[in-house]
């Protein structure tokens, strides 16, 4: 029953057309929702946690959702690529 | 020292109204540091003309040519089109199945690209066996590697002294470990990582696995780099390829 709770609020969060979303994970904790993944900003972390709310599962809801590293100024990485010598 | 031809890639931007600014700065000036700006699909979040405009004002800003392939998330919307369309009359080059070559100080880059497919890698992958839609799963998720080996073998006539495939969906899957495996055969195609081995290429970069990591190998030892945002975590990340004549 929560498995399928589970699941069921992840294709959701995948196919609503305010989140799609595809790495959000949600499992059930005793009286807690918990929800993990990455998101890239604050809003699309606050539209997920809506389109939650909205299914009225009546459980607490703990977010850990990260947000995605923001690029920042900074030399970027670099890697030098030899080709192989046998082709 | 051979002189590398410089190649910066990322992929799954994922650009929406709410990332308008996060790029552009950090891509202005960027002929500094690469000769080119390879962005690996899902440029938008759903696939929307105005997440198209949101990538090209942001990506824009690049003074080297870039080009991209599309991604799942760029089709969602039935707007595929419309963004590749928008994104060539933004200067951009979009790549299905084709290649292009670009001039550089260092020599000539090949790149040759295509959004790929699903399908999984070898001995767990779906069968082209059963029903009709087993079949065109299957099957699309072939044609898209002969579809990619094709335009590397195009791009060979081209004889550029360094080429690189781009693709969105995963060639092999040494880059997919951090993700689920159950969920492997929709991240990435053994197929693609075939052609690329039979094609002469230096470099094979992709996105679609956020949880991922950077850096893998095909089974001929071509480097394949994942360069999905989240897993670089940088605007870019470049690589220095150096051309086969001189290595």
């Amino acid at each position: 029953m929560n498995e399928q709770l589970a699941r069921d609020l992840e294709c959701a969060i995948a196919t609503d057309p305010r989140t799609h979303e595809l790495g959000i994970h949600l499992e059930v904790r005793g009286d807690h929702l918990v929800v993990c993944g990455e998101v890239a900003t604050e809003k699309r972390r606050a539209m997920v946690l809506d389109v939650i709310r909205e299914h009225d599962t009546g459980l607490d809801i703990a977010d850990h959702i990260v947000l995605s590293a923001e690029p920042g100024p900074g030399g970027p990485g670099h890697e030098r690529i030899v080709p192989p010598t046998s082709s | 020292m051979p002189e590398p031809i410089r190649v910066a890639a990322v992929g799954d931007v994922h650009l929406a109204d709410d990332l308008r600014g996060r790029y552009a700065p950090l891509l202005d000036g960027i002929s500094a540091e690469a000769d080119a700006l390879l962005v690996a699909g899902d440029l938008t979040q759903h696939g929307t003309l105005d997440e198209a405009k949101a990538f090209a004002d942001e990506f824009g800003a690049a003074d080297v040519p870039v080009l991209t392939v599309l991604g799942n998330h760029d089709y969602h919307s039935g707007k595929e089109r419309d963004i590749a369309q928008l994104l060539e009359e933004r200067g951009m080059t979009v790549l299905e199945g084709t290649s292009t070559t670009i001039e550089t100080k260092a020599g000539r880059l090949g790149v040759a690209g295509i959004k790929g497919f699903c399908l999984g890698f070898s001995g767990r992958c779906a069968a082209d066996f059963g029903e009709p839609e087993m079949k065109a799963f299957t099957g699309h998720g072939i044609e898209t590697a002969d579809v990619l080996r094709r335009a590397l073998d195009d791009l060979a006539g081209e004889e550029p002294d360094v080429t690189v495939a781009l693709s969105h969906f995963a060639p092999v899957d040494g880059t997919l470990l951090g993700e689920p495996k159950e969920i492997w055969p929709f991240l990435g195609n053994y197929r693609l990582g075939e052609a690329i081995d039979e094609s002469g290429v230096d470099l094979a970069v992709h996105g679609h696995a956020h949880a991922g990591r950077e850096k893998g190998l095909t089974p001929a030892g071509v480097p394949v780099r994942n360069v999905a945002q989240p897993v670089i975590q940088a605007a870019f990340r470049v690589y220095d390829v150096v051309p086969r004549r001189s290595a």
